[in-house]
């Protein structure tokens, strides 16, 4: 908007000002207003120089252009006032000013300067009334700033142009004059018109000698302002760079450079411009020079400061834009392995080059090599000069881009690693820090200069596996070097300084956030804080390199230990990690801390101390008595997680302890959230829908699954598993405990040598034949024959179907709707069998040799058919159980125990020549069918109350219901079954509160498991997959500090 | 008022600097007013405080962009203040303070203007032998800080130049004194102590360094100085001879920075000033003035790598009025 316009609007207290201004000025108001436009047009404040014919020319162009106004026939008879004051105001101002115009426009230009001085506070207060200005973000004001400097420039900068061409016109007019009037060596001082020319050429020469010195301040000004510009985009680049360092170690940065070029550019232009000016005015006073003349004393220095201040921006403006780097992973850039691509790029922050002219850059490594011994010496293989391209599009600017550059190391026969001499020793190769330098010989505008840049240190590898160190020297040397850019600082590693804690956690959390989007919060600091001082840290806390990079008791270093969590989180665990799934780094002493008040079941994920590149779930149990236990998985690592991702794991992780029960123990993450909310959306998709449309596939499923050891306490054992594809048989390799698992649509045998877990999954076919001790778990309408040569576990689930001819001793584990149509378990020759609950109708067939308990559920039923030599129990689990126990024809050496818990119901048939017990616990109720011949004990446990129905047909001597018959088996068997040292006493104490559960779901809530709680002692010893006596007792918090576990998974340093 | 330009009227950028140093100090001018007119047309064109004044004057109502110091300049050529001449600010500053001072006329304005400008200081010279401790009072009208330590390291700040400046030195070997009550050369240790600071405070940068007689160079290094001052603070209690009450008041704001660009035998100096009515910075060069802000104040800190660029060199603070 026009200032006159402007002026118009204020409010009006202001505009009183305005009023003020105009009342007792010599040009009225109604001129002002009349030619507003043109009176804002002309730079009255040059015209206000003395004896400047420009103020003349100016006043005479207004008197001028008021009487066009009066002639014009625009103004009206209603305008007859105004014409009548404009017509006084021509009169009155050439009376005024005629003789000395300068001071007519010395008037206007200060009222135009009191014009925009009123109308700033004006705008200023109008501001200041609404709402206080909201002061901007630093940075954009910092940018703001710049741009108002830039344009300010500018605005000098076309002063100073206008200025100079003013001063070319009276250098002209001077010249002319001269060339004309000054006739030397000719006496005319007696010529009075001569002296006057004279008079008036000295005028001119005054008047020309003033602007020359008007122009130098003007240009000492404009180069003050440009230098304190240049400081304010220095500064700005500085800040660039570091933001490009911090880039670099992985911290989220802005790295562009296209705000800087173009200030940079803008700047530049215009010192170039300058430059141009200056050696125009040059020019000027070698056509015309005098004494004393300014601009030969002036200009040289001006142009000194000026070269100097365009070098200088130059210089700076040569940045590089993309540092060494080769593609990896981690997009770490600053490693690069020899023979292997990488790729940098330089720019020249200041666009302007000249077309015509082609600019070389060239690339040096180690151009000037620190005096290290040993010190290794590289070539770069591809071509290392480019023609710097600036591309048709002004956007993408000047730029050297280098691709595909590799490096070869220089063999020197003389000076090799290991050269003995004075000096520093040898730096290890991923200490050693290379530079390579840019060169780029700059021409323009007549200024040549040859322009450097160098990146930042490297470290040059030649394999694989010492990038990880190499990275922890790039990370290092960027925290802490104080002048990256020194080449002296490629001698940094000699003496690296040790680093402040608050400024290492803030890098080490950069690598989490690059990696995984996530940066590390402060409770992981403090762990890790805790794992490197061993107490809190404090401010003044500093890490040295070595013991960052190389000290380790655990047989590796603190970085080792981190980047190979690092490297984990990138193959594997990325998700689960940015969206905070990963409690993370958590000391043992403060994971107990977190999961002491939690549900059962409740459960984090930490990586593992112990392990290099590890992690495990923890998990809270509450045993009714006692400390809750914590326990772990032993951790995860790469390898692992490649074929089964950790969400999965989680979901179908199953924990076998020695009640035989799978069941997964992780049921909430830390602090609350049920495992499927929590893990939901990161589990793989489950294929069951594609049961109808795979028919010539079975789908399968992997699963983990851990079994607890007998003699490991609490400790659980983890075991592989493995997928199997049609009647594939797998072998586990002997000595591992595993896990291997037969998933839907598949029908495989499996072979454990040793300990393993076979699992037999939806619709599919198993068969277990383990060498060892194993586990078969068959899964719905799934078949698996458990044929153990050693001792094993076959689970059955619902709908499945589980024969079980075991070599050794077996367990037989069903759920419900087992076996249909009902089919007979049979239990080979002298091999213990045992059959847990909730089987349904099943039939347990003992054949001679063999040996087992049947457990029967709530709501099933089972039966126990003693073949002759077969030796059996059945236990009743709960309510409305039957289990019927029938003694074959003729199987006099049979002994059969049947053991009833409250409510339980059952019949114990011995069939002729058998032998068999009844034990009824308290509330129970037994039946005794005695065929004959055969020999019954009718036990009653101490507390019952109901009477025991005996069948009348029985043979008095049978009848005793104290004694038990004099047989040393028999008194074996209830040796140990019922009195037995120990477990006998809990079987009652243990018993009782396990049978209530089911009917008490709160208890569930609670997180008790029952089952496991109460069926502990319920196993049978012979059973060998049950504790021994000593190791029953339920699991002191004092064996987590066993040491002879061959994976080390606790660190001993965290119970301190 | 507006900040009022000055012509180059010969090689005077040095002089225009001193000057707007000078007229925008309303605690100086507050005194040039009061000065006793010459009678005679002659005595007027002679006086430099006159002169001044009618500069002033002219400044204030002229109302142009720039007015020309010509009469002045002509008036100090007298006192051997040539024109065309490069001068050195920080010795053209002292030339005009003596012959403003001289011809000032009234006595008290005399003191008044000593008050405003003088800087007190104790010597002391103990002979390390005797203990024996000689004083003396002087009075000096600049700091004059070195920005080099005596093994020729930079000084980091301007703090730590003053603190050097007052750091007591012993003079040994061929340095040694002659002490009476021994009677002969022995080590001395030499210190001064800071007893009074004026109003207007006058701080120079010794930023050109005769390191060989025949080659002066400038020192163009990075030397912040702070926009507050609390000389109390930079010095040490051995560094000050002064009560309380002095200390109290020592209490310094920026007011002015004379900077130099270019080098020792070519040169231009502008002024930064900062308008005691307004508390505007304005930079002064000539005939341009415009309206700066701190951050272009601090551009002339100096630069490692710019030699050519402005430099402050002198430096004005002006006491804190105590509320």
């Amino acid at each position: 908007m026009a200032q006159w316009q402007e002026v118009q609007s204020l409010a009006n207290a202001h505009l009183e000002q305005v009023h003020q201004l105009y009342a007792g000025a010599a040009l009225p108001m109604a001129v002002r207003q009349c030619l507003a436009a043109w009176i804002e047009d002309q730079n009255w404040r040059q015209a206000a120089e003395p004896l400047s014919s420009h103020a003349r020319m100016l006043f005479h162009s207004l008197l001028a252009l008021l009487g066009e106004r009066l002639g014009s026939p625009g103004l009206g008879d209603e305008d007859f006032m105004l014409k009548h004051n404009l017509r006084k105001a021509r009169r009155d101002l050439q009376a005024e000013f005629e003789e000395c115009p300068e001071r007519f426009a010395n008037l206007v230009a200060n009222l135009l300067q009191e014009e925009r001085r009123i109308l700033r506070l004006g705008q200023a207060g109008g501001q200041g009334g609404a709402a206080p200005a909201p002061s901007p973000a630093p940075e954009s004001g910092r940018e703001q700033q710049i741009q108002r400097r830039l344009a300010e420039f500018h605005a000098a900068l076309q002063e100073v142009e206008r200025a100079f061409r003013h001063l070319e016109d009276l250098q002209d007019a001077f010249d002319f004059c001269f060339k004309v009037h000054y006739v030397p060596g000719e006496d005319k001082t007696n010529d009075p018109q001569y002296a006057r020319q004279l008079q008036a050429l000295q005028a001119k020469l005054q008047t020309l000698d003033r602007q020359r010195r008007e122009v130098l301040a003007q240009m000492q000004q404009l180069l003050g302002r440009s230098e304190r510009l240049q400081e304010f985009l220095q500064q700005e680049l500085g800040d660039w760079r570091e933001r490009q360092q911090r880039a670099c170690m992985g911290a989220p940065a802005d790295t562009r450079l296209r705000p800087l070029e173009t200030w940079f550019t803008e700047l530049g232009q215009g010192l170039f411009q300058l430059l141009q000016l200056l050696r125009a005015l040059g020019e000027l006073w070698q056509k015309v020079t005098y004494e004393r003349d300014p601009l030969k004393a002036e200009t040289p220095l001006l142009e000194q400061r000026l070269k100097e201040q365009l070098t200088y921006l130059l210089r700076r403006a040569f940045v590089v834009e993309q540092q060494p780097s080769m593609p990896n992973p981690f997009k770490r850039p600053l490693v690069l392995r020899t023979a292997s691509k990488f790729s940098a790029r330089a720019r020249l922050l200041v666009r302007l080059h000249d077309r015509n002219h082609h600019m070389e850059a060239k690339i040096h490594i180690d151009r000037d090599p620190p005096k290290i011994k040993g010190f290794r010496k590289f070539n770069i293989l591809t071509s290392s000069s480019k023609t710097l391209l600036a591309g048709d599009s002004p956007q993408e600017g000047l730029v050297c881009d280098f691709q595909y550059l590799t490096l070869k190391e220089q063999k020197d026969s003389r000076s090799g690693k290991g050269s003995k001499g004075a000096g520093e020793g040898p730096l290890v190769v991923t200490e050693e820090l290379h530079i390579i330098t840019f060169t780029l010989a700059y021409a323009y505008c007549g200024l040549e200069l040859e322009l450097e840049t160098s990146t930042l240190p490297f470290v040059i590898i030649s394999n694989t596996n010492q990038l990880s160190s190499a990275w922890a020297s790039i990370l290092w040397f960027n925290m802490l070097s104080s002048d990256p850019s020194n080449p002296k600082e490629q001698q940094f590693f000699s003496a690296p300084p040790a680093a402040p804690w608050p400024r290492l956690a803030e890098v080490l959390s950069w690598q989490f956030e690059s990696v995984a989007e996530r940066g590390l919060a402060q409770e992981h600091l403090l762990m890790l804080a805790e794992k490197l001082f061993g107490s809190k840290p404090s401010p003044e806390s500093t890490v040295s390199w070595p013991k960052f990079s190389k000290d380790g008791a655990a047989g590796f270093s603190f970085w080792a230990w981190l980047d190979g969590i690092l490297g984990l989180l990138q193959e594997h665990l990325k998700p689960l990690w940015k969206d905070g799934l990963i409690l993370g780094f958590v000391s043992r002493k403060q994971e107990k801390k977190l999961l002491k008040g939690k549900w059962t079941g409740t459960f984090l994920i930490r990586f593992s101390e112990s392990v290099l590149g590890g992690v495990t779930c923890t998990w809270v149990e509450h045993p009714e008595s006692g400390p809750p236990a914590f326990r772990a998985v032993v951790p995860y690592t790469a390898a692992e997680l490649a074929s089964l991702a950790l969400p999965d794991i989680i979901r179908d992780y199953q924990l076998l302890v020695e009640e035989n029960i799978p069941e997964n123990p992780l049921r909430f993450l830390y602090p609350n959230t049920p495992r499927d909310e929590a893990f939901g959306p990161y589990y793989s998709q489950r294929q069951e829908e594609t049961l109808t449309e795979q028919k010539r596939y079975l789908n399968r499923r992997l699963i983990r699954v851990s079994s607890r050891q007998a003699n490991e306490s609490w400790q659980t054992e983890e075991e592989l598993v493995v997928a199997t594809e049609n009647l594939e048989t797998l072998q586990l390799q002997p000595g591992g405990p595993g896990t291997q698992q037969v998933t839907s649509g598949n029908v495989g045998t499996l072979q454990p040598l040793s300990p393993g877990t076979g699992q037999v999954m939806v619709t599919s076919l198993g068969t277990l034949q383990p060498g060892g001790s194993g586990t078969l778990q068959v899964t719905s309408s799934s078949l698996g024959p458990l044929q153990p040569g050693g001792s094993g576990t076959l689970q059955v689930t619902s709908g499945s179907l589980g024969p079980v001819q075991p070599g050794g001793s077996g367990t037989l584990q069903g759920d419900a709707h087992v076996l249909e149509p009902p089919q007979p378990l049979q239990v080979g020759p002298g091999v213990p069998e045992m059959l847990l609950p909730e089987i349904g109708d099943l039939v347990l067939q003992l054949v001679p040799e063999g040996q087992g308990t049947l457990q029967v559920g709530p709501g099933d039923m089972g039966m126990m058919q003693g073949l002759p030599g077969g030796l059996g129990t059945l236990q009743h689990m709960g309510p409305g159980d039957q289990g019927t126990q029938r003694v074959g024809p003729g199987v006099v050496e049979q002994q059969l125990v049947l053991q009833l818990v409250p409510e339980g119901q059952g019949t114990l048939q011995v069939g002729p020549g058998g032998l068999g017990t009844l034990q009824v616990l308290p509330g129970r109720l037994g039946t005794l069918q005695l065929v004959a011949g055969d020999t019954g004990v009718l036990q009653p446990v101490p507390g019952a109350v109901e009477p025991l129905l005996v069948p009348e047909e029985l043979p008095p001597e049978l009848r005793d219901l104290d004694l038990l018959p004099g047989s040393p088996d028999m008194q074996e068997l209830l040796q140990s079954l019922v009195n037995g040292p120990e477990s006998g006493s809990r079987t009652l104490e243990t018993l009782e509160p396990a049978e209530l559960m089911p009917n008490i779901p709160e208890a569930m809530d609670g997180g008790l498991d029952p089952r496991l709680a109460g069926s502990a002692a319920l196993l049978a010893p012979h059973d060998p997959f049950l504790p021994q006596s000593e190791d029953a007792a339920p699991a002191a918090v004092s064996s987590l500090f066993t040491t002879d576990f061959p994976p080390l998974h606790i660190d001993t340093n965290d119970f301190q | 008022t507006e900040a009022i330009g000055l012509y180059n009227v010969g090689q005077s950028c040095c002089l225009n600097s001193l000057l707007q140093v000078f007229l925008m100090n309303i605690h100086f001018t507050g005194i040039l007013r009061r000065i006793m007119i010459p009678r005679h047309a002659a005595q007027m064109r002679r006086n430099v405080p006159y002169q001044m004044l009618l500069l002033l004057e002219e400044m204030q109502h002229g109302k142009r962009k720039a007015v020309f110091p010509t009469a002045l300049a002509h008036c100090l050529s007298a006192y051997r203040v040539k024109l065309f001449v490069q001068h050195d600010a920080a010795q053209l500053f002292l030339t005009l303070w003596n012959v403003i001072k001289m011809q000032m006329g009234k006595p008290e304005l005399v003191e008044e203007l000593s008050d405003l400008y003088t800087i007190c200081v104790q010597e002391h010279l103990a002979c390390q032998k005797c203990s024996v401790e000689t004083k003396r009072n002087s009075s000096m009208l600049t700091l004059p800080l070195p920005v080099l330590d005596s093994n020729s390291h930079k000084l980091r700040t301007l703090e730590n130049c003053l603190q050097y400046f007052f750091h007591p030195e012993e003079l040994t070997d061929h340095n040694m004194c002659f002490c009476e009550q021994c009677g002969r050369k022995t080590p001395f240790l030499q210190s001064m102590r800071l007893v009074h600071l004026p109003k207007t405070l006058t701080i120079h940068l010794k930023r050109f360094c005769f390191e060989n007689s025949a080659y002066i160079h400038k020192l163009s290094h990075y030397l912040p100085f702070p926009q507050d001052l609390d000389f109390s603070a930079v010095l040490t209690e051995d560094q000050c001879q002064a009560d309380a009450n002095e200390k109290a008041a020592w209490q310094y704001e920026l007011f002015a920075v004379v900077a130099h660009s270019g080098s020792t035998s070519c040169g231009h100096y502008c002024a930064y000033i900062r308008s005691l009515t307004e508390r505007k910075w304005y930079c002064f060069n000539d005939s341009e003035v415009c309206q700066v802000s701190w951050d272009d104040v601090k551009c002339t800190y100096g630069h490692p790598s710019l030699h050519w660029a402005e430099t402050a060199y002198l430096l004005m603070y002006m006491k804190k009025q105590l509320q």
